[in-house]
């Protein structure tokens, strides 16, 4: 184990360094020299404008609001497996499951919400669907509302919204 | 008194209440900004009136309006002692304010035989109620931190006292070296000693004459303003915010603003002890006086550039990039400046242009030379605010022993040092 000790050296007690002056006068070089470069041109500045400026570095895999995706008749995935509630940590899925009566599969949710106040956007429901019937890649990541029943979103909701990066592959 | 000396006095009294309490907003602003772009971010950019937003400085404003609409809240177990928690902020705002009255912007101002002092309080003994005045500020922090039945409030009362104790006896021995130096404890004469020169040509500020003084004593109110990085009397990340833990709305907008105003009292004597105040280098008054109209033709000849220069500065600054949908208006304020920035280069041309013509020794030349002095005094109080505002965002917050160590183990010897060879010097020259 011996080989493996680290001596890191001890700064600052040099007549230099105890000095503190230049030091200083060494860090207010930079932070003066970051002022004026800003000063000079405001729009280097990396900031965004947030409201009227949208980011545009968001990526596939970034997890944003959630939605229901549609089968290829356009009828909703989902069997209401109750998988992504179980697997909710933050215990924000609300599920009633009802029989499916159109033939196509068996069961199907009569209400499915999320409460976004509630949630944490951990992902860990997209992981545990079977079925590929919840996303996160609409790429919302704000959401408003008046009231708290605003942020409660219905299925409705949630199957109305749209994937920001097309609907081949989850990602997330 | 005449009615001129009277009407001299009243300006004087409302330009430093202006120049003390109109600071505070644009310091406010001033570090907001100054620190977000140090961090290259962008600071409060948005607020306006009309769509005017000077930068943002209205930010301030607003911020005012809405701490004094706040709720006054006391906590209920000081009980009795209410009005003494309400005081305490007084004190230490009013000790910051009064501090700043006997600073003088600008020369005596010769007025038909009358001779009148450019200074709110006009005393002969500027710096001894500096130092009286100046720390009875820490009493309104003491008074609140022990108020509060807190913890918290009472370290950092207890903080703020200790730092001030240790380093008030380095800031007094430094400027007692000062004063050996300059023979006077008017700030007015100490102005006008450093109007001279030293070996010739440099010019005799304070800070090239002393300059181990003006490191203690500089250093020494960094600590008197609790400024970081001696800001260990409000530590957020070990004892909350320190001595106004329990204070809110308007009571903590005094302490919080009594620290500008403190700031600024000590930018204003830093400059005038150790940066010739007032004082252009190489020219003193008189020499102001004689050839004002060579002067005032420099400014006539310089005016136009620096204006045009800001004006570019503003049409390339502000602006937002191309990528956000709407400018909130500040392509019309930009026009708008730069036509009001343009009449007063042209007002101001014309004035001067008249004074240079007019006979030597005229009223005019003497007012016009005040009101340049208040302007470079002016000028050098904020280079030294925002000064102050970069060494705060630069320095990490010293340890509080580390404060107590520089204090007692390095600048209380060096101070008394530099006393020791101040003295020789002085009574050197002098026999």
């Amino acid at each position: 184990m011996t080989n493996r000790i680290k001596t890191v050296p001890r700064y600052g007690t040099a007549a230099k360094e105890r000095l503190y002056l230049p030091a200083i006068f060494e860090g207010l070089k930079i932070t003066a020299k970051h002022l004026f470069v800003n000063v000079g041109d405001i729009n280097s500045v990396e900031t965004l404008e947030y409201p009227e400026e949208q980011p545009t570095d968001i990526t596939p895999r970034y997890r944003g609001l959630h939605r229901l995706t549609h089968r290829e008749d356009g009828s909703i995935r989902c069997v209401a497996c109750f998988m992504c509630a179980t697997a909710c940590p933050a215990q924000c899925i609300h599920i009633v499951a009802t029989e499916r009566t159109d033939g196509i599969d068996e069961k199907m949710p009569a209400h499915f919400s999320i409460d976004t106040l509630e949630c944490i956007f951990c992902g860990y429901c997209v992981e545990a669907c079977p079925c590929d019937a919840i996303r996160m890649d609409t790429g919302i990541f704000s959401v408003t509302g008046k009231n708290r029943e605003d942020f409660v979103l219905q299925k409705e909701q949630l199957l109305a919204h749209k994937s920001a990066f097309g609907e081949d592959t989850s990602r997330a | 008194m005449s009615t001129l000396a009277v009407v001299v006095t009243l300006v004087t009294i409302v330009l430093a209440a202006l120049l003390a309490l109109l600071m505070i907003p644009v310091l406010v602003w001033l570090e907001r900004r100054v620190c977000g772009l140090i961090q290259d971010r962008l600071g409060p950019n948005r607020t306006n009136v009309f769509g005017f937003r000077f930068g943002g400085v209205v930010q301030s404003f607003a911020d005012v309006i809405k701490l004094v609409f706040k709720e006054e809240y006391y906590p209920a177990h000081i009980g009795k002692g209410r009005w003494l928690f309400m005081l305490a902020p007084m004190i230490t705002f009013a000790a910051a304010l009064l501090a700043f009255m006997v600073i003088p912007f600008a020369d005596d101002l010769v007025l038909s035989g009358e001779r009148m002092k450019i200074q709110a309080l006009p005393v002969e003994y500027g710096i001894l109620w500096y130092l009286a005045i100046g720390s009875v500020g820490i009493i309104g922090m003491i008074f609140g931190g022990w108020m509060s039945h807190n913890k918290y409030s009472l370290l950092g009362a207890l903080r703020a006292a200790s730092q001030m104790i240790s380093y008030e006896l380095a800031l007094g021995l430094g400027i007692i070296s000062m004063i050996l130096t300059y023979g006077t404890i008017d700030f007015n004469a100490m102005v006008q000693w450093q109007s001279g020169t030293v070996l010739g040509f440099l010019p005799a500020w304070g800070v090239l004459v002393q300059p181990l003084a003006a490191i203690i004593t500089i250093v020494a109110l960094f600590v008197e303003t609790n400024r970081a990085p001696f800001s260990v009397a409000e530590g957020e990340s070990e004892i909350v915010a320190g001595f106004f833990t329990e204070f809110t709305a308007m009571k903590f907008a005094m302490y919080f603003m009594g620290e500008y105003v403190a700031m600024n009292t000590a930018s204003a004597v830093i400059i005038t002890m150790f940066f010739g105040g007032y004082q252009l280098p190489w020219l003193s008054t008189e020499a102001l006086t004689t050839h004002f109209s060579v002067v005032a033709w420099a400014i006539v000849v310089l005016l136009p550039p620096a204006v045009w220069l800001f004006i570019r500065w503003m049409r390339k600054n502000n602006t937002v990039r191309p990528t956000v949908s709407t400018d909130w208006g500040r392509h019309f304020e930009t026009k708008v400046l730069t036509y009001v920035l343009i009449g007063m280069a042209v007002i101001i041309d014309l004035i001067l242009i008249y004074i240079s013509l007019l006979p030597e020794g005229a009223t005019a030349t003497t007012i016009a030379v005040t009101l340049l002095q208040i302007a470079i005094f002016v000028a050098k109080l904020m280079a030294f605010n925002i000064f102050f505002i970069i060494v705060r965002w630069t320095l990490p917050r010293f340890r509080y022993d580390q404060v107590q160590w520089l204090g007692w183990r390095y600048l209380l010897p060096l101070s008394l040092l530099n006393i020791f060879i101040t003295a020789i010097v002085v009574v050197g020259v002098a026999s």
